[in-house]
């Protein structure tokens, strides 16, 4: 312990030991994750959210949601989240490489929100006219809406817009990027069960 | 407790024939109160700003303190604030007492602490104004995180240059730990900065890097320097040698060793390779090994010769006590919450923030409040003004840190059970923690009460050595 060199060295390596072993290595195994589709030839999953969730997404950041919410379901194995309706299959990597700072969260005091566009807005069954459609936008849009006021924590981002009946322009963004969380569909990694 | 201990003089002081300070502590006293002061200032903001967020879970809120905002700004302010200017002052201090360092360049470390200061007021204004990210710890936007790594090496990188240049061959336990943990801080805070916010890895990658920092920054940085304060102060005040203290480097060696590796067991369950989560419950339960050897050296030092009646009975021992066999616990409960099993429950509840103040608060904070009552009184040369002060902030705060910690730990295992029971509703899980709300904003007062004591006392005392009059005073 009396030679300072060797000290220092040894510090060095068991901090970098761990950093090339987890990071270096799983960047290795992960790096290359792309969006891939659900059977051959079929639409690439996670897709591409339209730029208005994208905003959204600033906005989530920005005011500390993250605080409150996750955005990960554990597998059936560890916790209860596929029980409780959190996703239909565990997230996995694959589901975030399209997202340039990951929102995983750590501390869930509201629920997960891995999948909440699914939940809100699931995917029509069988064909819908044009007037369904537009009636079932209406519905979950409102009810995004009711989700993200939280009692009168989050009424600010309503407040600015005083005469329309329509949200101000972050609730907007906010509740675009919300329906866009959806992890409901098959992925190489973890197919969902028909 | 301050005025009565066994000598009959208040410890820490110096001697009589003593009166004045060495040149070594002269030189370092500037920049020593410099980071102290804003240490316990921040500290007074943090506690504020932990009453506001506990009041903000029954609903309270407006744009500029939502719950992200103040529970970001208070946790960061409460790490980057308050403990790491504290750590900064401890550590010049042992590294000037143990390897007789003499601080030719006061100038630039008292630049660091200023800059370190300034970078995280913009950085928590900032988190209040939205500019913030979505990892903890690393909330700040990332403009500030090159600014604060400046800073830290300004303040903090004398104890390896002093090691590197100490005229003897000898070492001390203390001074390893200040090495490490300030040579440790710096890289891995720049690599997560890299690899987050900079230059992002590819998806949940970030997220392993993240919990490869959080360990870095609490257990290496953090750990690292309250244990070198333990390996320091503990023998010194009971003036006998540690037990067993042939094992310290093995203590040191292992804690530096596994410690990097424990991270990823906080992301069980995670969209991230298993093999990567495995690793990180096999570190955390290899961590046990230095857990258990810091055991043997601090409570067997304190089990002999009635060691425990003479730490009560010293204020700095006491605090110093206290975060020892906090270590200890918190190292025990870390392994045993990896294991998957115990991990899927509490994983997401209030048990982490249990966990982490355990490390942070009954241990860190715990050790640098002990060592403030055996340094200040040294560097200032004058008596704590109140020993009620002292007394209230040991009591409000040992009790308010055990509270706080119990009902989140308690808390996080009860809604983890709940939850994990698909029937109960979360509704039912949030009214069943609506307790939690109650019981962490009483404690959260209590933590104050003990920092403003503490603050008044040691503005105090501050004040009272700067005044000219100081000189002729008797005491
Ligand atoms: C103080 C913690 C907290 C913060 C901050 C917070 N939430 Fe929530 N959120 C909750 C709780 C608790 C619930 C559950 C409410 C209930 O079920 O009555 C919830 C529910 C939700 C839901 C409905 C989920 C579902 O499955 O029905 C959405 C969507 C949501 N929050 C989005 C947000 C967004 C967006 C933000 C940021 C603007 C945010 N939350 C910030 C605590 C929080």
């Amino acid at each position: 312990m009396t030679n300072p060199k060797l000290l220092i060295a040894g510090v060095f390596l068991t901090v970098a030991l761990p950093f090339g072993a987890l990071l270096l290595s799983s960047q290795v195994q992960l790096g290359d994750l792309a969006p891939a589709p659900e059977e051959e030839g079929g639409a690439l999953y996670p897709a591409t959210v339209p730029g208005l969730a994208v905003q959204g997404r600033d906005v989530y950041v920005s005011l500390g949601c993250i605080a409150c919410h996750t955005q990960q379901v554990r597998p059936s194995g560890q916790g209860s989240d596929i029980a409780r309706g959190y996703g239909d299959r565990p997230s996995v990597a694959r589901d975030y490489v399209l997202q340039s700072h990951v929102l995983l969260g750590d501390r869930r005091i509201g629920p997960d929100l891995a999948n909440y566009g699914a939940r809100v807005a699931p995917a029509p069954k069988g064909a819908q006219t044009e007037p369904e459609k537009a009636a079932t936008i209406t519905k979950s849009l409102a009810a995004v809406h009711a989700a993200i006021h939280h009692g009168n924590a989050f009424a600010f981002l309503y407040e600015a817009d005083a005469k329309g009946d329509f949200a101000p322009e972050r609730a907007d963004a906010l509740a675009a990027y919300l329906l866009s969380l959806r992890q409901d569909y098959s992925s190489p990694e973890a197919k969902l069960k028909k | 407790m301050t005025q009565d201990n066994r000598s009959g003089r208040p410890q820490g002081r110096p001697s009589p024939g003593d009166s004045r300070l060495s040149r070594v502590e002269a030189q370092l006293r500037g920049p020593f109160l410099l980071f102290f002061v804003s240490a316990v200032i921040w500290l007074l903001v943090a506690s504020v700003l932990g009453l506001v967020s506990a009041q903000l879970l029954r609903g309270v809120s407006g744009e500029v303190f939502t719950y992200g905002h103040v529970s970001a700004a208070q946790h960061n302010l409460f790490i980057y604030g308050w403990a790491f200017n504290a750590f900064f002052a401890i550590n010049l201090w042992l590294t000037s007492q143990l390897g007789r360092f003499e601080l030719r360049n006061a100038w630039l470390v008292s630049l660091g602490a200023i800059i370190w200061n300034v970078a995280l007021t913009y950085g928590a204004l900032s988190i209040f104004a939205g500019d913030l990210n979505g990892f903890s710890l690393l909330e700040m936007p990332r403009t500030v995180g090159p600014v604060l790594a400046v800073a830290f090496l300004l303040s903090a990188f004398w104890p390896i240059v002093a090691y590197a240049q100490r005229p003897t061959g000898h070492s001390f336990a203390s001074q390893w730990f200040v090495v490490g943990a300030s040579f440790v801080f710096p890289l891995a805070y720049l690599l997560a900065q890299l690899l987050v916010l900079w230059n992002p890895a590819s998806g949940v990658v970030q997220a392993i890097a993240h919990s490869w920092f959080i360990q870095n920054l609490l257990l290496l940085w953090l750990g690292g320097s309250a244990l070198a304060a333990v390996y320091y102060f503990l023998p010194k005040v009971l003036g006998r040698n540690i037990t067993g203290y042939y094992l310290a480097s093995v203590a040191f060696w292992t804690f530096f060793l596994f410690a990097g590796w424990t991270g990823t067991a906080s992301l069980l369950g995670s969209p991230i390779p298993v093999w990567v989560q495995s690793v990180g419950v096999v570190g955390s339960a290899m961590f046990l090994v230095s857990v258990i050897i810091t055991a043997i050296n601090f409570h067997g030092t304190l089990s002999t010769q009635s060691g425990w009646s003479l730490a009560w009975n010293s204020t700095t021992l006491r605090f110093i006590s206290f975060g020892a066999v906090a270590f200890t616990l918190y190292g025990v409960l870390n392994a045993i919450f990896s294991f998957r099993g115990f991990n899927a429950v509490v994983r997401f509840t209030s048990f982490s923030a249990g966990q982490e103040q355990l490390l942070t608060y009954a241990f860190a904070s715990m050790v640098i409040f002990g060592a403030a009552y055996f340094i200040l009184p040294r560097l200032t040369g004058s008596l704590w003004p109140s020993a009620k002060l002292v007394h209230l902030h040991f009591w409000a705060t040992a009790i308010g840190a055990l509270g706080s910690i119990s009902a989140s730990l308690a808390v996080g295992w009860q809604s983890g059970k709940q939850l994990a029971d698909p029937a109960v509703s979360y509704a039912q899980v949030l009214t069943a923690s609506a307790g939690l709300a109650s019981a962490s904003l009483l404690f959260a007062i209590l933590l104050l009460v003990g920092h403003v004591a503490f603050a008044l006392n040691a503005f105090g005392m501050i004040l009272k050595s700067s005044a000219p009059a100081a000189e002729g005073r008797h005491d």
